[in-house]
C-alpha cells in the first residue's frame, strides 16, 4: 500500500536521507523509529507529498506520487507532528473544509464528522473556535480530519504527543481497527512501548539509512538481546553507548 | 478535489465571519479609529481630486493634457507600488504559508491552488491601492459629469491593471525561490526590500521632481511637458490604463488600449499558471529547506556587549534580542526599507535649493523646522509601534523561560526599552539634524529641535514599550499582528496626541523668541515667563509619557496571570 524505493534526501552534500526502501502492506501497521535527527521526519514529509525527494519513488496505493500527486494523496491520511489548524474556524467548519478538500464532502459528511468527533470525544466542542483547543484536542481534531475521507493509508508522525492515557488508548484502538479493515499505517514514533504493543514490523533509521527492519522478535535477535524489551534494543542497534557516563556527569 | 479554486478561500471568508462573531476587547475602539481615519482620507481625496479636476476644466486643452497625465502618473505609481507588494505577498501566499502543509498534503490540483492563492495575493496586495483609486476616480469622473460608462470602464481597467503586476510578482518570486539556495528562501525579502528600495531612490530621481521648481532653466514650454511626460511610457500597463480611462471619460471607446490591458493581464496570467505548474512544487519544497539556514554567529556583537556595564540577566536579554533581530531577515528588509524613505526624504530638501524661491523667507523656514520635528516624530512613532510595541508580545511561547528566571519584570522591561531606545534615537536625531542643517535653519532652533527629539523619542519608546507589556499578544503569528492590535493602534493615537502637543509646546516659545531677536526687541517678562513654563510643561509632558506608561507595563507583566 505504501511502498518507498530508494529514496534519497540531500541538503547540499549532506544527504539526510540515504537510500530509504519502505514497504507497508495492507493493515500492517509498521513503526518507523529512530533518534532524533536520524531523518524520519524528512522521509515521512517526502511520502506525504510535502518535500520533493532528491531521488526515489513512492508509490502510495499504486500510484507514484511524482507522477499522480492527487490520486496518491487522496489514498492517504497524514497527521503531522506539528499540525497546522485554522485557528479561527470552528472544529467542525475545519473538518467540513477538510472533507471538500479531498473531495469527501458528498450527502454523508454530516453523519461522517459528527461519528468522528464522537470517536474523539470532541462532539461537543464542534462548535467552538480551535483557537481554544488544547494540544491533545488539536492532536484529535487532526486525526478526525485525517480519517474523514476512508484513507487507505496512515501515515502518522509521532501520534502520542500532547495526549492524555485516555487520548493515547483510544488512538491506539483506532489504529488497531483500521488495521484490521485494511489500513495500511506507517508509524514514525519515539515511544518504544506504542511501537512494541502496536507495531507488525519496524524499521529503524539512523544517519538516514534504514540499518535495521523486522518484528520485534527478529530485532531482538539482530540486537542479541531476546528477553529485553525494545529500549535497550534500540539502544544496541542505533549505538546508544555513553549512557554509562551519566553517573559520573550527575 | 472536485470544487473551483474559490473553495481554498473558504476558510479565509469563515475566519472573517467567526473574527466579526466573537468581537475582541478594543475591537469597537479600533474599528471607530480606523473606520474615522479611513473616511477622512478617502474623503480628503477626493475633495482634493475633484478640486483640481474642477480647476483644470477652465484650462480648455492644457487641462485635459493634465488630467491625462495625472492618471498616467497615478497608474505608474500605482503599478510600481503593487509590483513590489506582490512580490512580498507572493513569497508569503505561495511559499511561507503555514496552511500550504495541510493544502499540498491534500489531492488538490496545482492549477487550482495556484488561482486560489493568485486571488489571495491580488487582493492582499491590491486593497490599498484599489481603496485608494475609488474616491480619485470617482472625483475625476463627477468633475469631469463622466457618463455611466466611465466607472464600467474604471472596474474593466483596474482588474486586468492589477493582474498584470500580481503575475509579475508572482513570477518573479517563483524564479527567486527556485535560483537562490534554498536554505536562504526567507532572505530573498530581505533582497526584495533592497530592490525595492534602490528601485524607489531610482525612480525618484528619475523623476526630478525639483526640476519642475525651475522652470526658468527650461528652455521653453514643450520642454517643461517633456520633463513631466519623461517616466510616462507607451509600453506600461499603467499608460493604456490611463488612456483607456481618459477617453472614457470624454464618452469614448479606447478599444487599443483596453485591448492591450486584457490580453496583457490573460496572458500574463496563463503564463504564470504554467509555470507555477511546472516549478511550484520545487520552489516550495526548497523553501521548506530554508528552516535550516545557516546563520551568522555574531561574534563581533557577544565581544561588544560583554563591555556593556550591565548586568548579567540584562545582558543576556539585550544579546538574546539583538541576535533574534539580526537573524530575522524580515525585520531587516523593513528597516532597509525605512532607511532608504528616510534617505529620499532628507535628499529631498539637499535638492529642492529652497533658498531660491522668493516666498521661502526664514521665519518659513523655521516654521518648516518644526514641521520636520514633527515629521520625524512621526517616523519616530512608526518604528516604535512596529519594532519597540511588540518586543516584550515577541517573546510569544517562549515567554515562559523569562517568567520562570530570576529577573524581575522590571529588568526584563527596562532592558526591552534600552535595546529599543538607541536605534530609534540615532536615527531620529539623524534626520531631523541634517533635514534642519540642509533646510538653514536658525542655530537656536536647531540646537531646541535636537533637544526636544530627544526627550521625544525617551517618551515614545517608553509608551510603545510600556503599552506593549500592558497589551501584549504573545499568541500572534507575527509583528505586524501586534502593531494592529488594540494596543497598538492605542499607541498610536496617543503618540500623535503627544507629537502635537509637544510641537505646539514647543513651537509657540521659539516663534516668540525668533520674533523679538528679528525685530530686535526684548521679551517681556510675562511673555518671557509662560514661554519658559510652556518648554517646561513640554519637559514634564516627556518625562510623564515616557515614565508613566514604563510603571504601569511593569505592573502589567507583574500580575500576569
Amino acid at each position: 500500500m505504501i511502498e518507498v524505493q530508494e529514496l534519497v534526501k540531500a541538503f547540499g552534500r549532506f544527504r539526510a536521507v540515504d537510500g530509504v526502501s519502505l514497504d507497508v502492506a495492507p493493515g500492517e501497521i509498521h513503526g518507523f523509529l529512530g533518534p532524533n535527527g536520524a531523518g524520519k521526519t524528512t522521509t515521512i514529509r517526502m511520502i506525504a507529498g510535502l518535500l520533493a525527494p532528491t531521488s526515489g519513488t513512492v508509490r502510495i496505493d499504486g500510484h507514484d506520487l511524482a507522477r499522480e500527486p492527487e490520486a496518491a494523496k487522496a489514498s492517504l491520511g497524514f497527521i503531522p507532528d506539528r499540525p497546522f489548524l485554522y485557528e479561527k474556524l470552528t472544529a467542525g467548519e475545519f473538518l467540513r473544509f477538510h472533507a471538500g478538500l479531498y473531495g469527501a464532502d458528498g450527502d454523508g459528511l454530516p453523519a461522517r464528522v459528527a461519528e468522528l468527533l464522537d470517536l474523539f470525544e470532541l462532539r461537543r466542542f464542534e462548535g467552538e473556535l480551535v483557537e481554544s483547543f488544547s494540544h491533545g484536542m488539536k492532536q484529535r481534531l487532526v486525526m478526525c480530519a485525517a480519517f474523514l475521507h476512508r484513507p487507505r493509508a496512515v501515515l502518522v508522525d509521532e501520534p502520542m504527543v500532547g495526549l492524555d492515557p485516555r487520548g493515547a488508548r483510544l488512538i491506539k484502538d483506532v489504529f488497531r481497527a483500521m488495521s484490521a479493515k485494511g489500513v495500511a499505517i506507517l508509524m514514525s514514533t519515539h515511544t518504544l512501548e506504542v511501537a512494541e504493543e502496536m507495531c507488525d514490523r519496524i524499521s529503524i533509521i539512523l544517519g538516514g539509512r534504514i540499518i535495521a527492519r523486522g518484528t520485534v522478535d527478529e530485532l531482538r535477535s539482530m540486537a542479541g538481546s531476546e528477553d529485553e524489551d525494545l529500549t535497550p534494543v534500540f539502544l544496541k542497534l542505533t549505538g546508544g553507548g555513553g549512557l554509562q557516563e551519566i553517573d559520573e556527569v550527575v | 478535489m472536485n470544487h473551483a479554486f474559490t473553495y481554498l478561500l473558504e476558510p479565509v471568508f469563515q475566519a472573517l465571519r467567526n473574527r466579526a462573531r466573537r468581537r475582541e476587547p478594543g475591537d469597537g475602539l479600533r474599528a471607530a479609529v480606523f473606520g474615522a481615519l479611513a473616511l477622512f482620507v478617502g474623503l480628503t481625496l477626493f475633495a482634493v481630486v475633484f478640486w483640481l479636476t474642477w480647476q483644470l476644466l477652465d484650462y480648455e486643452e492644457l487641462g485635459d493634457y493634465l488630467v491625462r497625465l495625472g492618471l498616467s502618473w497615478l497608474f505608474l505609481t500605482f503599478l510600481s507600488f503593487l509590483a513590489f507588494s506582490s512580490l512580498v505577498t507572493s513569497l508569503s501566499t505561495f511559499f511561507l504559508s503555514e496552511d500550504m502543509r495541510l493544502l499540498l498534503a491534500a489531492p488538490v490540483p496545482v492549477e487550482r491552488l495556484f488561482y486560489s492563492r493568485f486571488a489571495k495575493t491580488a487582493a492582499q496586495s491590491s486593497w490599498m491601492v484599489v481603496t485608494f483609486l475609488l474616491p480619485v476616480l470617482m472625483a475625476v469622473g463627477l468633475a469631469r459629469c463622466a457618463p455611466l460608462a466611465f466607472y464600467f470602464t474604471a472596474v474593466l481597467t483596474v482588474v486586468p491593471f492589477v493582474i498584470i503586476p500580481v503575475a509579475f510578482g508572482a513570477l518573479v518570486t517563483l524564479v527567486l525561490v527556485n535560483v537562490f539556495p534554498a536554505r536562504r528562501a526567507r532572505d530573498v525579502l530581505m533582497l526584495m526590500g533592497l530592490l525595492f528600495a534602490v528601485g524607489l531612490v531610482l525612480l525618484l530621481r528619475f523623476l526630478q521632481p525639483e526640476r519642475l521648481l525651475k522652470v526658468e532653466s527650461l528652455p521653453d514650454v514643450a520642454a517643461f511637458f517633456a520633463t513631466l511626460q519623461a517616466p510616462v511610457t507607451p509600453l506600461l500597463p499603467s499608460f493604456w490604463a490611463g488612456e483607456s480611462l481618459f477617453s472614457a471619460l470624454r464618452g469614448a471607446v479606447d478599444g487599443l488600449h483596453a485591448g492591450a490591458l486584457w490580453t496583457t493581464a490573460l496572458c500574463a496570467l496563463v503564463v504564470t499558471r504554467i509555470c507555477y505548474a511546472r516549478y511550484f512544487f520545487a520552489g516550495w519544497s526548497k523553501a521548506q529547506e530554508a528552516r535550516k539556514a545557516r546563520f551568522t554567529r555574531l561574534a563581533g556583537l557577544d565581544w561588544l556587549l560583554a563591555r556593556l556595564p550591565l548586568r548579567a540577566p540584562a545582558r543576556s536579554l539585550v544579546v538574546k534580542d539583538l541576535k533574534v533581530f539580526l537573524r530575522d531577515t524580515t525585520q531587516w528588509s523593513q528597516l532597509l526599507l525605512l532607511l532608504a524613505l528616510a534617505l529620499v526624504y532628507v535628499y529631498n530638501f539637499r535638492v529642492l535649493d529652497l533658498d531660491r524661491i522668493p516666498y521661502m523667507s526664514g521665519t518659513i523656514k523655521n516654521v518648516y523646522a518644526f514641521v520636520n520635528l514633527a515629521m520625524a516624530a512621526f517616523v519616530l512613532s512608526a518604528v516604535a509601534v512596529r519594532f519597540v510595541f511588540p518586543a516584550v508580545s515577541a517573546e510569544g511561547a517562549a515567554f515562559w523561560i523569562v517568567r520562570s528566571s530570576p529577573i524581575s519584570m522590571s529588568t526584563f522591561l527596562w532592558s526591552k526599552f534600552w535595546t529599543g531606545l538607541w536605534p530609534v534615537l540615532l536615527l531620529a536625531e539623524g534626520l531631523t539634524i541634517a533635514s534642519n542643517h540642509l533646510l538653514g535653519v536658525t542655530p537656536v532652533l536647531r540646537v531646541l529641535t535636537a533637544a526636544a527629539i530627544v526627550g521625544m523619542s525617551f517618551a515614545l519608546v517608553g509608551l510603545a514599550a510600556g503599552l506593549g507589556a500592558r497589551y501584549p499578544r504573545f499568541a500572534a503569528e507575527n509583528v505586524t499582528q501586534v502593531a494592529g492590535s488594540f494596543g497598538g493602534i492605542a499607541f498610536m493615537v496617543l503618540a500623535v496626541l503627544f507629537i502635537v502637543v509637544m510641537v505646539g509646546l514647543l513651537a509657540w516659545p521659539a516663534s516668540i523668541f525668533l520674533w523679538h531677536q528679528l525685530r530686535g526687541d526684548p521679551i517681556s517678562p510675562a511673555r518671557g515667563a509662560i514661554a519658559s513654563a510652556c518648554l517646561l510643561a513640554a519637559l514634564v509632558l516627556c518625562a510623564a509619557t515616557f515614565w508613566l506608561p514604563m510603571r504601569r507595563g511593569i505592573r502589567a507583566l507583574e500580575e500576569l496571570g
